[in-house]
């Protein structure tokens, strides 16, 4: 069963983990996980990142550093820095900071 | 040893210290001191006013008062108490009331819900007795056939409650052993 | 908009920090710090939360705690490990729960008896 953080659910502070996580609400701190993070179009992360992949269809405030990938689709917005080795941004998508692809 | 069974009537106030070796049920009242190596029933109208210790006690009435239980203690639905239980196993059912402190000892300790035969430690008599109608006092007159010179453990003062008509019954039956 | 589905925070997954909301939640993974929900917080076996917790229902079947406050009812089902205070209307607590900490419900007692 995947985690889900809910639409209406804040949390602040520092979620971490071995598991795939959606996040349909809004976190604030720092997430640091082992394999996926799914940002769906609610979802609104004020965070640094540190995962294996990230998905962003929602907002994300911050930076991310991903073992293998980073994408963000259409509706995705994300302001910071991104250092993954592939990286996807989908036609639609606002993205504003730096990105580092060097393995 | 028979399960003998010492019930306080409805209209029966005790105040003071009682202790035993048998099982008791509470429609009346106390107050005082209870200790009590068996079981102690509070049916619901009854009220207990002390500090109770006990192996077991089931609480449908009222209970105020600090409550030790050297195995559980189960609030029942009707059951309402003020004061802290201090007990290994301990159940509120809903629908019972309670305020104070429940501490079960280590928790670390693996617990499980009772699942032999008896899950509370009710006493075995079978409980016919009319509400509020006289009873016959329960099998104590049996009980006197052990005994021992045990010394008058108890200091109880019995009173009636004013404007009871005064059909009651029991008492508090001094143990022997 | 419909109900939506409880949230859950996985046994892989530790969270520190306050987490509120409006949702039901499932926590079978590891919470401290602070939890407000205006609904349904059920805490699974595997569950460990350290927070003090606000919420409407309270359902715990894992470790918990801290201090609770629900509107409504609080259970601790067998096998929960509880430390801390509860206030609420209704508490249940079943046999073979391990509680320690105060209780605190409305109990009308008849006059004059404390």
């Amino acid at each position: 069963m995947a985690n889900v953080i809910g639409s209406s659910v804040v949390i602040d502070g520092e979620i971490s983990g071995d598991e795939d996580l959606v996040i349909q609400g809004t976190v604030k701190g720092k997430i640091t996980l082992k394999e996926s993070l799914f940002v769906e179009g609610s979802g609104v992360v004020e965070a640094d990142i540190v995962t294996r992949n990230v998905e962003v269809s929602g907002s994300v405030t911050g930076n991310i550093n991903a073992s293998d990938k980073v994408e963000l689709k259409t509706d995705g917005r994300m302001v910071g820095d991104i250092k993954a080795p592939r990286i996807l941004i989908a036609d639609g998508a606002t993205f504003k900071g730096n990105v580092d692809m060097d393995r | 040893m028979a399960d003998t069974n010492t019930i306080v009537g409805e209209t029966i106030l005790v105040k003071g210290n009682l202790q035993g070796d048998e099982d008791l049920t509470v429609q009346g009242r106390i107050e005082g001191s209870l200790s009590l190596t068996r079981t102690l029933i509070i049916e619901q109208g009854g009220i207990v006013k002390a500090d109770v210790s006990v192996n077991n006690a089931v609480v449908s009435g009222v209970m105020v008062g600090n409550l030790t239980a050297t195995d559980s203690v189960e609030l029942s639905e009707t059951g309402r108490m003020v004061g802290d239980i201090h007990a290994p196993r301990v159940i509120v059912v809903e629908g019972a009331l309670f305020k104070g402190k429940v501490d079960m000892g280590n928790l670390e300790t693996p617990r499980q819900a009772s699942t032999q035969g008896v899950d509370h430690k009710r006493p075995s008599f079978a409980p016919q007795r009319p509400a509020s109608r006289p009873h016959k006092a329960p099998s104590a007159p049996a009980a006197p056939a052990k005994k021992a010179a045990a010394p008058a453990k108890k200091t109880v003062t019995v009173t009636k409650k004013a404007g009871s008509r005064s059909k009651k019954k029991v008492v508090v039956k001094r143990k022997r052993r | 908009m419909a109900a939506e589905p409880p949230g859950v925070i996985g046994k892989g997954i530790a969270i520190r920090g306050n987490l509120s909301g409006g949702g039901d939640l499932i926590i079978e993974g590891t919470v401290e710090g602070q939890i407000s929900l205006k609904n349904h917080l059920t805490i699974e076996e595997t569950g460990v939360v350290r927070a003090d917790i606000e919420a409407e229902r309270l359902t715990i079947r894992g470790e918990m705690s801290g201090n609770i406050t629900a509107t409504e009812r609080v259970a601790v089902l067998a096998n929960a490990k509880v430390v801390g205070d509860i206030k609420a209307p209704i508490v249940i607590i079943e046999d073979g729960a391990g509680f320690k900490g105060g209780i605190e419900m409305d109990v009308p007692l008849p006059d004059g008896l404390i």
